[in-house]
């Protein structure tokens, strides 16, 4: 069915020791949708993220990927950590930190999960590993480790890692905010291609120019409200929200 | 000295090793037992926990020793010198190790875990897979460094009549009436076991180093 969106967020509310950080988010992201989430720091972008694959728990509200709803079941009760685990495999993240795992060499930070979560045979594994190394430009470091790499090397490996799941959605929270100036446009390009490719992706961001020229939506929030929701070239040229007009002047 | 007490320390020397090294095998697994259930912060049990890993720091080998051998029969345990001695050091480097195993825990990142868990890993296989892995390898330097000091102190159980590598000298001596030469080969022994274990712990380190990035 290609009508279920990748990605459906409803009245989604979320509150750090009394302090609301998200309120009432509504977010629709159609398969093969970029969406850049754009706003100051602290406004809750990334908990917006994280509580898409449910690193983050929402008080309130649904989130449902490619129509499964993620983190309660169908029964109203929460999710045992088998059942979360099985939907969080179907995301991807990408961490402003990269996270990757330091004792696996890079073409094993991209095998472990499909050989270990989806039981994919180590051959299978392998081969689909090289071709999405490929892909972001990172093959010929296969047997490299972790601390070899710069930023930009891990952070393309990151992605690498994330598609292996062949997820619904990829989720990058900040891509490029740990990375020296003149590592951000080789990470920008991976994902450029990725969108190009007709990957379906959430990005948190403070890179314009890229969310100008690859989302399909913008999105904008302040306060824990999502204040601003349209297409890329309104966003940046004509934004209904005073508040947006400000950021962008800012920026 | 004659072929005889050449003969005489390597016997020495290998229950200087099988008793130790029984006791190494052991507290390695137990210390990381001890860790993880500390980390779990149980109530009651956490306490106990501290107390034993405590005294078990703060009582010397010796005193460890006697104490175990003698007090079992009281409490009904019928331990020869041997297992008594085992359980001994394995009660004393299991409590050096829990620590060292516990510092490799509160330093793992928390980012791994959400990336694995990102990946759809379970909570059981992100320790499984990611983290224990990486904890052997960071508390390897600390507790091959524990396992060459338990071997060191083991004379400690010459104090309940076992003929250990030191205690065997004793013998020899009685004989020959010459203590230096054995005392001297019996160092030359420690000197290799505990050289073995130096080197692996070079090994180790450099191995820990690829994680800190």
């Amino acid at each position: 069915m290609s009508d279920v969106p990748a990605v459906r967020i409803e009245r989604l509310s979320k509150s750090f020791g009394g302090v609301e950080v998200l309120r009432d988010i509504e977010l629709t992201v159609n398969k093969g949708e970029v969406v850049s989430v754009l706003g100051s720091s602290g406004s809750g972008k990334s908990t917006l993220l994280r509580c898409i694959n449910w690193l983050e728990e929402p008080d309130r509200g649904s989130i449902h990927i490619a129509g499964q709803r993620i983190g309660i079941d169908a029964s109203g009760r929460k999710m045992r950590n088998k059942e979360l685990a099985a939907l969080r495999a179907r995301t991807g993240m990408v961490f402003q930190g990269f996270n990757l795992w330091p004792h696996l060499t890079v073409l094993h930070n991209v095998m472990e999960s499909p050989v270990q979560v989806k039981g994919m045979r180590k051959d299978e594994a392998r081969r689909i590993a090289l071709e999405l190394l490929e892909k972001v430009g990172m093959v010929e470091k296969a047997d490299a480790y972790p601390y070899t790499l710069s930023g930009g090397q891990k952070q393309r490996v990151a992605i690498a890692r994330a598609l292996a799941m062949s997820p619904e959605v990829i989720l990058f929270d900040e891509p490029t905010s740990a990375l020296d100036p003149e590592r951000v446009g080789e990470v920008l390009q991976v994902m450029k291609n990725l969108s190009a490719e007709g990957y379906t992706m959430i990005v948190v961001t403070h890179e314009m120019e890229f969310a100008r020229a690859v989302s399909d939506q913008v999105v904008f929030l302040e306060k824990g409200l999502l204040i601003e929701k349209s297409d890329p070239e309104t966003f940046f040229t004509n934004p209904a929200s005073e508040r947006v007009r400000r950021f962008l002047e800012l920026a | 000295m004659n072929g005889q007490a050449w003969l005489l320390l390597l016997d020495g020397a290998w229950t200087t090793l099988w008793i130790s090294g029984t006791a190494i095998a052991i507290g390695v697994v137990l210390g990381l037992g001890v860790a993880l259930l500390r980390m779990a912060r149980i109530p009651f049990l956490d306490q106990l926990l501290v107390v034993y890993v405590s005294l078990a720091r703060a009582t010397p080998l010796v005193t460890l020793v006697l104490f175990i051998f003698l007090s079992a029969p009281t409490l009904g345990l019928n331990l020869d010198r041997n297992t008594a001695a085992i359980l001994a050091l394995t009660l004393n480097t299991a409590a050096f190790n829990a620590e060292v195993w516990r510092a490799a825990f509160l330093s793992f990142s928390r980012e791994q875990r959400e990336a694995a868990l990102a990946c759809g890993m379970t909570d059981r296989l992100f320790f499984r897979r990611i983290m224990l892995p990486q904890m052997v390898t960071t508390s390897l330097p600390g507790l091959v460094n524990e396992m060459s000091f338990i071997i060191k102190s083991s004379p400690a159980i010459a104090v309940i009549g076992i003929v250990d590598l030191t205690r065997v000298t004793n013998r020899i001596t009685a004989v020959t009436y010459e203590p230096l030469p054995p005392i001297l080969a019996a160092g030359l022994l420690y000197m290799l076991i505990v050289g073995v274990l130096i080197k692996l712990q070079a090994i180790a380190e450099r191995k820990a180093n690829r994680l800190a990035m």
